[in-house]
């Protein structure tokens, strides 16, 4: 196994150490050993000092979400991400990524993103016909919110006209490159996907991403591939926050008490705490919910959930406990998948809304 | 007994009946991650890269039922079960020596109740502490035990070497916070024990099952204690010339009420980890004192503690380095901070009562420092009681054999020297990290003809000797 000596060092400091087990938003709805950065790491040393194959380790590689809990819990500083995506790299370099990866990547190869999908819901399209091809503003939606939440994209893209944004939606959007960074690691391809997006993206003086994941890969790994972005990124929520502030929008009243989903990409990759609480603090009472800002937890993944869909519905029932417990009656969502995955774990009496949703 | 393929695969498919499918593996990253635990010895045989004994079989009951199902079987084919909880023990006592079974408690994690009248919270015994603390601290409660290993491990894990935390001393250890338990025994029969401790209606079964290291049963739910969130926790940092008038000062200062935290370090590690954690930089014996409760309380309290520290020329430091001990307390365990391969290293807890309990130390470091020259000996003291205290007295060789059997001989001959010490010396085999593998053979020999108490409930309870064997010395 061909990896930096950055990974050994990591996978050495992380295999008998199970201080970050709590946080882990697979672990915690699994229950099972391997799924942690420890365990991991454990079997990868094993596969380092050629007491195992990688093959054997290589599914386990893949049933980690990449959300940066365990980063984020290290009082030493190791990243457990970096040997995970350093490990998909190298499986696809040495032609073992599991089948259920090369069929996603496949599709992606076919259509552009690993949905397979070639066109998405009319109820986008409806809303794109009326904007300015030619504002100087971009709304990126990203591949999971069109082909996999479009109400999700659609609202957010009446809640920017009601803000008053002038801003254009592209037809043909491509995807930032999250999808193969997630599948493969920092492989050409990854790259390529990248550079192309970027591309697009700097014919615009500002782009606003809708998607934390999104927005992760363009303030990180574009970073860290050199790859510049010469347009000015805003969070969406940060849009809408600041819409709000300058009274360029009106926030619905809701009954009961409202918390809020942190997403772990926004809140951790981004920095970003406090724009979603602006607007849900607008929006009746607030209680914040347990594991929240920069320890929040995962709540589901698209990406994910196309080889570990059972594990993300359990993911999204322990985040609805979380909620449950706070009191909350409804929960803000600021991210797709946040919001799909929530939804469907929802009990009676919780409701789950997007964060466009509020503006009226 | 070793079944061949036609056999793995016929009780493979009664266990997946018992658990479900996706809970029972035979998976090669399953057995790898349940064969390896804190324990310095199988760290080191994997960095070696040495594969550890593994399971035949890792599954992952939900609940007592399941957890019966599975013992069911067990007994009837006759196959070793080891009952995994986090794996963060450190005397290998989750380790599958004998193969078999690993049943995981991870999947028991439930939390049934926050029961904020009686003060307990009951749940599955494989919740991860830290998540119960959370329980707790949601309704504005505590669970008053933080080990360092309050992330990672199980209620059942602490309860299964009889656990202890750094607010100890106030609060008292696993077994003082433990109010009811359901337990699976081997046979697969589901009893509770009484609805109450401290009862009179025959010994305490919690007793019997808490520090049993699995060997008699699985306990599978848990009542466990939650406190008051006290208004104030105040720190107090103290340097003793030397190790005897902190003995003095902290035996008289428990006759008059007891701290949360009390911990002494002896002028090696105050030295090294206190220096290099916490900043002290003054050579003595460093002792942290932390006080809490309710205010008014804290302040009498306080100024007792001075005063009788006072009397034994202890030199106050001010609540500063206190402080940064608590907000560091975990901090001492991740990678980096502690000992670590290639270092080899270990931690005999032993305790007793005053009258022994110093002469316990000076005879451990004594005896490590003379027979094994190449190990440096650092030690504190970080649980007390009115009649004595606990010291956790560690060894480090910085360059161990490379070769894993020559290193495996030398750690294990330092720690037969190290207890054995102690022992003689009116100590106890372990304080609160357990037997296991690690010391089972050491078992024998602190307890004598009271060993047949232990083996006597093991045959009665056991009779196939299923049950995490070669652990406890059973």
């Amino acid at each position: 196994m061909l990896i930096s000596e950055n990974s050994k060092k990591i996978i050495d400091s992380c295999r008998f150490c199970w201080m970050c087990r709590h946080i882990c938003p697979i672990g915690n709805a699994t229950g099972q050993e391997r799924n942690n950065a420890r365990a991991r790491a454990l079997s990868l040393q094993y596969v380092e000092r050629g007491a195992a194959e990688l093959s054997e380790c290589i599914d386990n590689v893949y049933e980690c979400a990449l959300c940066g809990a365990c980063t984020k819990e290290c009082a030493t500083g190791w990243d457990p991400i970096v040997f995970t995506k350093e490990v998909r790299r190298e499986a696809a370099l040495d032609g073992i990524t599991p089948d259920y990866i090369s069929a996603l990547i496949e599709k992606y190869g076919e259509t552009g993103n690993i949905y397979g999908k070639t066109d998405y819901c009319d109820c986008i399209k409806n809303e794109m016909a009326d904007l300015d091809a030619n504002a100087d503003t971009l709304l990126y939606i990203g591949s999971d919110a069109r082909y996999m939440a479009p109400c999700f994209a659609k609202n957010a893209i009446i809640a920017l006209k009601k803000a008053g944004v002038k801003f254009t939606v592209l037809a043909d959007e491509i995807d930032s490159g999250i999808e193969l960074d997630t599948l493969i690691g920092a492989m050409e391809e990854t790259k390529e996907a990248m550079t192309a997006c970027a591309d697009v993206l700097n014919k615009y003086k500002t782009v606003i991403v809708l998607n934390p994941s999104d927005m992760k890969v363009f303030v990180r790994e574009y970073k860290e591939w050199d790859i510049e972005l010469k347009c000015e990124l805003k969070t969406y929520t940060s849009v809408l926050a600041d819409a709000y502030r300058n009274g360029k929008i009106q926030i619905a009243k809701l009954d009961g008490k409202v918390t809020y989903q942190d997403n772990p990409f926004l809140v951790r990759e981004v920095g970003e705490t406090e724009e979603g609480r602006v607007i849900c603090n607008a929006a009746g009472e607030y209680v914040e919910m347990i594991l929240s800002k920069k320890d929040t937890m995962l709540a589901g993944s698209f990406i994910m959930a196309q080889w570990m869909d059972d594990v993300m519905k359990l993911v999204a029932k322990e985040r609805m406990a979380n909620i449950i417990q706070s009191g909350a009656k409804t929960v803000v969502c600021a991210s797709p998948e946040d919001y799909a995955f929530l939804k469907d774990a929802a009990p009676e009496g919780i409701s789950v809304i997007d964060i466009s949703e509020l503006v009226i | 007994m070793q079944f061949n393929e036609f056999m793995t695969d016929m009780i493979l498919t009664e266990l997946e009946d018992a658990v479900g499918r996706e809970n029972c593996s035979i998976k090669a990253i399953d057995k790898m991650t349940h064969g390896v635990d804190y324990f310095w010895l199988s760290r080191m045989w994997s960095d070696r890269g040495l594969r550890m004994p593994e399971a035949d079989y890792v599954v992952s009951p939900k609940d007592a039922k399941e957890t019966s199902a599975v013992l069911k079987i067990a007994n009837y084919y006759k196959i070793p079960v080891t009952t995994w909880g986090g794996g963060g023990g450190t005397q290998g006592g989750a380790i599958p020596v004998a193969g078999g079974i690993v049943l995981d408690t991870k999947r028991m994690n439930k939390i049934y109740d926050v029961n904020t009248d009686s003060m307990y919270i009951e749940c599955g015994t494989g919740a991860i502490y830290k998540h119960i603390e959370w329980a707790a601290n949601e309704k504005g409660y505590a669970t008053m035990h933080y080990p360092s290993s309050l992330t990672c491990s199980t209620v059942g894990g602490f309860l299964a070497h009889r656990g202890i935390g750094v607010v100890s001393t106030k609060y008292g250890k696993i077994d003082d916070m433990v109010l009811q338990m359901e337990v699976v025994l081997p046979n697969g029969d589901i009893i509770e024990t009484a609805s109450a401790p401290k009862h009179a209606a025959g010994p305490d079964l919690n007793q019997i099952f808490i520090g049993s290291e699995g060997t008699l049963g699985v306990m599978t739910k848990a009542q466990m204690r939650i406190y008051d969130q006290p208004e104030e926790r105040r720190f107090r940092g103290f340097l003793f010339k030397d190790m005897t008038a902190a003995f003095k000062a902290s035996r008289e200062l428990l006759q008059k009420f007891k701290p949360s935290v009390m911990r002494l370090y002896d002028p090696a590690e105050t030295a090294s980890l206190i220096k290099k954690i916490v900043g002290v930089e003054r050579q003595g014996a460093f002792m942290n004192i932390a006080i809490e409760g309710c205010s008014a309380l804290v302040e009498v309290e306080e100024r007792i503690l001075l005063e009788t520290f006072a009397k034994y020329g202890a030199e106050d430091l001010g609540s500063e380095y206190g402080k940064k001990w608590w907000e560091e307390k975990i901090t001492f365990f991740y990678p980096g901070h502690m000992m670590d391969l290639p270092q080899m290293f270990g931690t005999m807890d032993t305790i007793a009562p005053y009258d022994k309990i110093e002469k316990i130390y000076w005879a451990m470091k004594n005896a490590i420092e003379t027979n094994f020259p190449m190990a440096r000996f650092i030690a504190h003291f970080s649980h007390w009681y009115e009649w004595g205290a606990m010291v956790y007295d560690r060894f480090i060789v910085d360059n161990p054999p490379a070769d894993p059997h020559e290193a495996l001989r030398l750690h294990n001959a330092i720690w037969t020297c190290g207890v054995r010490t102690a022992i003689a010396n009116g100590g106890v085999v372990n304080d609160h990290h357990g037997v296991g593998i690690k010391l089972g053979r050491l078992m024998k020999e602190q307890y004598g003809p009271a060993m047949q108490v232990f083996t006597g409930i093991k045959k009665q309870l056991d009779p196939n000797g299923i049950m995490n064997p070669f652990k406890l010395g059973l």
